[in-house]
């Protein structure tokens, strides 16, 4: 299957240019690569995963980190696979009834990937807590899907410790419960950094304040000795450059301000046009707000800056953290601003007047990394880390796109299902208007509390016989959920959460293939964010409603 | 219960009986008949639950899947585990290594082979009692009476055009025959992004009033290729648009034939060296040449989990469907945004309304038929014009051609005088277009 690239390329031997073309891999994950490149996919094929609960939802969310070529996965599961779990299942099969699930859900899940390694714990998550601890912080990321509540929050506890440690692994949870139509997805993470949010754009154009050698680029251009052709191909970027250079002389070194004085600025503008369809004119006037927009960190970072742990570093800051921290000192020296990015937009050009501007980006933006580097290395050297400590290749990418980097901070689940003060907050932040999906979605999570404790005082989930009456075990949530809302006797719940827990206990905690099969794609998308370190992922909860194909997320 | 058995592919003698206890055993779904016996606090008052709903599910219907792809594969899935026992799927393509990635019924030694049929192979293995009926061929191909045994049409397409063409048929058979109201249910994603819709052909907005919600291919204006490149992208352009019928004359370029990606790769990289252009890659070259978009196992598992979601309540009333558009964007958190997208008056698969186009009486047939092509409702590239006394233009066949360019000079308003409708067809239009012309 994997051609041969010597061979082709003697046989055409048009060029001299290598031919590179790609090998059996690169073609299996062309689809994924073209989304988190090959730094993600190396993220990713180092992973290993823990599933802890052998259902359906998180089979289909194993599926979808198989596939793309996780490194390892384990199921964790003592059950027998009944027929019930087949006909929700497709990594099942009518001949694995009777067998241990995990090493059924195993079998099958491997078929999908040759390069992915599995393999089944048949045990209980209870007595791994106590005897094998390690064994279950082995892992990159787990996956808990409809545990049992109480399970859930001692693993979530664990891994809260672990990644509480100084220097210890940050190992995310993913935990998901879902009920018929309805679903939910939490993380628990303490700390996550994302290098790459993949913003729409990565330009730093700097029009309000142009690096020594643009200006000086643009002011050199003589329109005089210019054919038409040559001047309908300066670029948009050069004009506006050049207009600002001009502007600023007569008003002070001020940029244009107010209304009048930017409709000004772009009559000016329009005058240097020698002909009525210069296209690159038509851009510079679009575009001409750029000039007025100041050039600055973005609010995000500068909010990241802010936070402690960036201002204050050690050697057992995490990379990001240490970047962030040089960034604020290079920002610290004149002329204040981020670094320059190397892109720049396509636009109606020449073709060398183009590679000529880009070149220009270039080059400052070589200048600005190598100023940023000396600054790296004087933080490190500070906080007692050798020099290259971190690799390169994360350096340049962080000074390329320092707008699209993000820190999350987590809480711990236990928390958030227990903290009554957080609970009550939330319930006080969001009004019951029935109309809305998020607010629903809301009621949803919290009628979904309500059942967890239902579980928890009496081993079953409400609903799940399926002929009896839903009223009575309905009637019993509802006064679990009066509880978590503060509501005092004799007044009733309101209208949405009875709905919500009328739905949910219809659902029985049972899974619907198609509600098995959304939840474990969000979850997988979540984990590939997570490991990749790339996108940003959930903070921290969504609901998903499969009744009204909506859901909305909450961080609590 | 055993009428809904149809031939199940037991592993040998050994298992059989494993299998016919495990076909037998009607208790295996607990969890669906959960929602199927129960009434739920949201679901339709048509909803009457328990037998005669399973029954419908598992005995009676007839679901048609377009597509076996990454969408296709999730499909299948859904609806065998859901009950749906009777589906059919069609696929033209065949197997390419990478699907892999994603199209989770496929196995490196199935590259090559039909998608439809080992799909249908596959889902039969996994899940016994389902019949899955494939189809390896274009939709196009098969008869209108051939849509009209089906219940409901699950669409997991790439292509536009497909989508355009079975949308276009369904309005058609649901306004010829109020009977013939097949529900289309439509997914499509693109990175971690995708949209699932329910479709009434004729009730609600259909695909085609929706049209001008796409984002228009990217295209480079032949100058810029030609004369100006500054983006590698311009240098595969000029490799696969200008230098290859250059230098290949009638042999058409292939892109799937790694050969062809190749000889492009490297006039590309030359082009790029010459004019001092980085970044012309062979992933690059591919993507460009077949505007290849991102795609991964997590996304098509949401949208088609959301699509066969539909199915099933609209299979069993159990709760409301979808009115009619969810979109869900994954790359930042997590957000989808359900709404109801509205009929468009002057569609022209199911609106009534004929569609206005305004056009200056200084304006050439030329410059008209350019703004037509610019129009994101319409969507068209190589449009052919008529009037009541025959073909204004049309770009073939030759004789027509030949015939019909001179009018391209012409003023507009000379040509038509007094007439006021222009037909319009296109290959992409799945049907003719009624232009009312509004000088201005």
């Amino acid at each position: 299957m994997d051609d041969s690239i010597d061979v082709t390329h003697a046989t055409t031997g048009i060029t001299e240019i290598p031919s590179y073309r790609p090998d059996a891999k690169t073609r299996r994950y062309d689809r994924q690569l073209r989304l988190w490149a090959s730094a993600g996919q190396r993220s990713l094929e180092s992973a290993r995963v823990l599933l802890v609960g052998c259902d359906a939802t998180g089979c289909q969310a194993l599926k979808n980190l198989v596939l793309p070529g996780i490194s390892h996965f384990t199921i964790l599961s003592p059950d027998l696979t009944t027929s019930q779990d087949v006909a929700t299942n497709f990594f099942l099969h009518p001949d694995s009834v009777g067998s241990p699930i995990a090493e059924q859900s195993v079998k099958y899940l491997k078929e999908l990937n040759p390069a992915v390694d599995g393999s089944a714990r048949v045990e209980e998550l209870s007595s791994l807590l106590i005897s094998e601890p390690d064994f279950i912080t082995s892992f990159t990321l787990i996956i808990a899907s409809n545990i049992e509540p109480t399970l859930e929050l001692q693993l979530a506890d664990l891994l809260w410790d672990v990644s509480n440690s100084v220097g210890g692994p940050d190992i995310p949870l993913i935990s998901i419960r879902n009920s018929g139509f309805i679903g939910r997805v939490e993380i628990q993470l303490r700390e996550h950094s994302v290098i790459d949010t993949h913003p729409d754009t990565t330009h730093t154009l700097r029009l309000d304040s142009p690096f020594p050698s643009l200006e000086q680029h643009a002011r050199s251009l003589d329109f005089t000795t210019m054919d038409s052709m040559e001047h309908s191909h300066i670029p948009w970027v050069v004009l506006l450059v050049r207009a600002a250079s001009i502007w600023k002389e007569s008003h002070g070194g001020k940029l244009p301000e107010t209304s009048e004085e930017k409709a000004e600025f772009k009559e000016i503008l329009k005058k240097d046009k020698v002909k009525g369809d210069e296209e690159n004119y038509e851009e510079a006037l679009a575009q001409a707000y750029r000039v007025w927009s100041k050039s600055e960190i973005p609010w995000e970072i500068k909010q990241l800056l802010e936070d402690d742990s960036v201002k204050n570093v050690s050697s057992s800051s995490k990379n990001l953290h240490i970047l962030l921290h040089t960034l604020s000192q290079f920002t610290a020296i004149p002329p204040h601003l981020p670094p320059t990015s190397p892109s720049l937009p396509d636009m109606h050009s020449s073709t060398t007047s183009y590679v000529h501007l880009q070149n220009l980006y270039k080059k400052e933006y070589q200048s600005d990394l190598a100023r940023f580097k000396s600054l790296l290395a004087e933080v490190l050297q500070k906080i007692g880390l050798e020099d290259g400590t971190i690799p390169d290749e994360e350096v340049e990418g962080f000074v390329k796109n320092v707008g699209g980097v993000g820190i999350i901070k987590g809480t711990p689940l236990r928390e958030r299902k227990e903290g009554k003060g957080l609970i009550a907050q939330s319930i006080a932040d969001y009004q019951y208007d029935e109309y809305d999906g998020s607010t629903t979605c809301f009621a949803m999570h919290l009628a979904l509390l309500a059942s967890e404790r239902f579980y928890i005082a009496h081993k079953r989930w409400p609903g799940v016989k399926v002929k009896s009456d839903m009223s009575e075990d309905n009637r019993e949530v509802e006064e679990i959920l009066k509880g978590i809302l503060g509501q005092k006797d004799p007044e009733e719940v309101d209208d949405i959460f009875v709905e919500c827990i009328a739905e949910i206990t219809r659902g029985g905690s049972g899974t619907l293939p198609t509600t098995a099969a959304f939840l474990g794609g969000i979850v997988a998308q979540e984990a590939i964010k997570l490991v990749t370190n790339q996108y940003t992922p959930l903070d921290n909860t969504v609901i998903v409603n499969l009744v009204k194909s909506e859901s909305a997320k909450f961080k609590l | 219960m055993t009428a809904a058995v149809h031939n199940g592919i037991p592993n040998g003698v050994a298992s059989s009986s494993k299998l016919a206890s495990y076909l037998a055993d009607e208790s295996r779904f607990a969890s669906i008949d959960k929602i199927l016996d129960r009434r739920g606090p949201w679901t339709d008052e048509r909803f009457e639950g328990g037998q005669g709903t399973k029954d419908f599910l598992r005995n009676q219907s007839k679901i048609l899947v377009i597509g076996a792809g990454g969408l296709g594969c999730e499909i299948l899935q859904n609806l065998a585990l859901t009950g749906f026992n009777d589906i059919h799927v069609i696929d033209m393509d065949t197997i390419d290594i990478s699907n892999l990635n994603r199209q989770f019924l496929f196995r490196e030694s199935d590259v090559g082979k039909s998608k439809a049929l080992v799909a249908a192979e596959f889902v039969m293995s996994r899940v016994p009692g389902v019949k899955v009926t494939p189809y390896h061929g274009k939709i196009q191909d098969h008869p209108l009476s051939f849509y009209e045994q089906f219940n409901i049409v699950v669409a997991g397409l790439d292509s536009i055009s497909a989508r355009r063409w079975i949308n276009a048929t369904l309005v058609q058979m649901a306004q010829e025959d109020e009977e013939q109201l097949k529900p289309l249910i439509d997914g499509g994603t693109e990175g971690f992004k995708g949209q699932a819709r329910v479709i009434l052909p004729t009730v609600t907005s259909c695909y085609e009033c929706s049209i001008d919600m796409l984002t228009p291919p990217t295209a480079f204006p032949i100058c810029t290729i030609a004369n100006t490149p500054r983006l590698p992208e311009h240098c595969i352009e000029w490799a696969s648009v200008l230098e290859w019928p250059k230098v290949h004359k009638d042999k058409k370029l292939d892109t799937d034939d790694p050969d062809h990606i190749e000889w492009l790769y490297q006039q590309a990289s030359a082009r790029a060296a010459q004019f001092k252009i980085e970044g012309v890659t062979w992933a690059l070259t591919q993507g460009v040449v077949k505007n290849i978009i991102p795609a991964i196992a997590s996304t098509n598992a949401i949208i088609a989990a959301s699509c066969c979601n539909e199915a099933l309540k609209i299979a069993t009333a159990c709760a409301p469907y979808l009115n009619n558009y969810m979109m869900y964007v994954g790359n930042d958190s997590v957000y989808t945004y359900t709404f109801e997208h509205e009929k468009r008056p002057e569609c022209p698969v199911c609106g009534g309304e004929s569609l206005t186009a305004d056009a200056g009486k200084d304006w050439t047939l030329e410059r008209f038929i350019e703004s037509l092509t610019n129009r994101q409702d319409l969507q068209i590239s190589k449009p052919s014009l008529s009037y009541s006394k025959g073909a204004l233009f049309w770009p073939s066949p030759s004789d027509v051609y030949e015939a019909t360019k001179p009018n391209l000079d012409k003023l507009l308003v000379d040509l038509l005088g007094d007439e006021e409708g222009i037909v319009v067809t296109d290959p992409a239009l799945p049907v003719s277009v009624n232009l009312s012309i509004n000088y201005v």
